[in-house]
């Protein structure tokens, strides 16, 4: 699992540096991408398609029926849709290696295959690479891929293909754009009014938490809390009552939680990518690449399906994620929306009057 | 178009295999999104918080409802004492009679004024009962109309509270669901736009397809 990690980081990285432009061996031989899948795949046909004709036309079929020569020929009539239905949904697979957030814990091969099948610097014929096209009997057509990063050839069949594409099943898992959930979810769990809400569905700028949230004195104002500004001035800001929060917020992070799991292997690559450690949004972003799990990474080959502990695990961490990473500069530092406590103030003399206020309260 | 030479296609065939494959990724997209929304839709039905019945804390008042006429004393006491009073009364005037001489005629009288006096202690007795018995029957009649009305007042409550459930469950349950049907909505057109994209784009290749057909039969 760590080598398959390790070397899907390098081909990564390898794809995204611009290292082999300095790389003047490459430079100055000729890289040759002709591997002109179709035409190969296709080359030998129109003997196979005209000798089928003839045998029919001429009644020397293996047998009386023709039905084995009528039925290749009606594969190869069939096989060129066939051969670009296939070929855009694999493009369609192994283009995900290229998202900005692929969990680097898919098969390398997809990655390395990729880079063949969209001509990338060393990945061409002259650096030991090869793709095929076969044309099966039956029908089926499968494609291989071999070169210098599989030790084995990666053979890919359409009719398999086809059938994982049938049940929502991808080869390679899409990583869910965290960021943009969380964005929205912050609109959905109820702690702030719907005007927060600008059109584009995110929060507005200037959003607050409404003041059901907020701790009051039993006289009805805001329980301030002073912070220190720094030259003897301080200034005011709101308490929230993180438990209430916490409760109203938890159904709906449970229920995105419910959602996301809808394709486990959605789940396994956003625990890969951005869960699994308990980062920020900001340490992840300034992570060179997406290996936040790194060791503790989840499989898709061993872990799926998600057990119940996993499962609890990820709703957990994705609560944690989005209280701390989304929720929290809500609830930090948010000045009163009284202009009037709003403003800064002598730190001293309030320290002195809140002071004077609580011995006056307690009767001390 | 290095891409083009790794297949071995020409530019418009190429172009439709790249814009099904978009649409391909897209049609995924929206697929997994409209699982996502239905789980999620799912998850968020139940276990949502309970509608409050407000009324179900109302219980019948009418077991306190009692008549306080129903078992009303009658004063027997008082008759008693004036039954006694005249039987003293009575054996009184028996030994003056006696002690005086009188005749029989005198104490015949005199036991008939005292079955007079019994027989008025017995009316006022009679009196006292009628008159508990038409308290005791008010009495109900009140108690009755009281547990009738307290009845009517549950069976009022709870007609307003499975009113009010039903109300606020079918309010919550409607912005839900069109919430949802509208992001449902949204996801399915999405999908079916991007498989309609998916043919067209498949379609559009096709109709060049005879480069690779043309191979085919061409060695025929």
């Amino acid at each position: 699992m760590e080598k398959n990690l390790n070397q899907n980081l390098f081909l990564q990285q390898f794809n995204e540096s611009d290292a082999i432009a300095y790389d003047e061996r490459f430079v100055s031989n000729t890289s040759d991408y002709n591997f002109r899948l179709l035409d190969n795949a296709y080359r030998n046909t129109g003997r196979v398609y005209a000798k089928l004709k003839l045998a029919v036309d001429s009644n020397k079929c293996q047998d009386e029926t023709c039905a084995y020569e009528l039925s290749e020929i009606k594969h190869l009539q069939e096989a060129p849709q066939l051969s670009l239905d296939f070929l855009s949904s694999l493009l369609a697979e192994l283009s995900v290696t290229d998202d900005p957030n692929f969990d680097p814990n898919n098969d390398f091969k997809y990655t390395a295959a990729n880079s063949i099948l969209s001509a990338k610097p060393g990945f061409s014929k002259s650096d030991g690479y090869n793709v095929y096209l076969d044309l099966l009997q039956g029908g089926a057509q499968q494609i291989v891929f071999i070169g210098p990063a599989f030790e084995e050839p990666l053979v890919i069949n359409n009719t398999a293909l086809n059938a994982l594409n049938e049940s929502n099943t991808s080869l390679v898992a899409p990583t869910p754009d965290i960021n943009k959930d969380m964005l929205r979810l912050l609109t959905e769990v109820g702690v702030f009014s719907p005007d927060m809400v600008g059109e584009n569905g995110q929060l507005t700028a200037g959003a607050k938490i409404t003041e059901e949230y907020v701790i009051m004195n039993p006289d009805g104002t805001p329980d301030y809390e002073i912070i220190d500004i720094g030259n003897g001035k301080g200034r005011n800001i709101l308490k929230y009552d993180l438990n209430k929060i916490e409760k109203k917020v938890t159904p709906f992070i449970n229920a995105e939680v419910a959602g996301l799991m809808s394709s486990e292997q959605d789940a396994v690559a956003a625990w890969n990518v951005y869960i699994s450690k308990g980062t920020s949004v900001e340490e992840d972003d300034q992570m060179a690449q997406n290996a936040n799990a790194g060791n503790s990474s989840w499989s898709y080959t061993e872990d799926l399906p998600l057990m119940q502990d996993k499962k609890v695990l990820f709703e957990k961490k994705y609560k944690e994620y989005f209280m701390n990473n989304y929720l929290k500069q809500f609830t930090t530092n948010q000045f009163p929306t009284v202009q009037a406590d709003a403003a800064v103030f002598d730190l001293a003399e309030a320290k002195r009057a809140k002071a004077q206020k609580f011995i006056d309260d307690n009767n001390l | 178009m290095a891409i083009g030479a790794v297949i071995g296609l020409g530019a418009s065939i190429l172009g439709g295999v790249i814009g099904a494959s978009s649409a391909r990724r897209a049609a995924r997209a929206a697929a997994r999104e409209k699982a996502r929304l239905t789980m999620k839709l799912g998850n968020l039905e139940k276990n949502r918080q309970k509608v409050v019945n407000p009324y179900e804390d109302y219980t019948s008042l009418s077991g306190m409802i009692s008549n306080p006429f129903a078992n009303l004393g009658v004063a027997t006491g008082a008759a008693e004492i004036k039954i006694e009073q005249a039987d003293i009364s009575l054996a009184n005037t028996l030994d003056t009679i006696r002690t005086t001489g009188g005749g029989a005629g005198g104490a015949t009288a005199l036991a008939q004024a005292a079955l007079q006096s019994k027989k008025g202690v017995a009316a006022s007795i009679e009196q006292q009962e009628k008159a508990n018995e038409d308290k005791a029957a008010a009495g109900e009649q009140r108690a009755q109309q009281q547990r009738i009305a307290d009845e009517q007042r549950m069976q009022q409550a709870g007609a307003m509270g499975k009113q009010f459930v039903f109300g606020e469950t079918e309010k919550r349950q409607v912005k839900e669901i069109d919430r949802t049907y509208a992001e449902l909505t949204g996801a399915t057109q999405a999908q079916a736009q991007a498989k309609a994209d998916q043919t067209g784009a498949v379609t559009g290749a096709l109709g060049s397809v005879a480069s690779i057909a043309g191979g085919m039969l061409g060695g025929k």
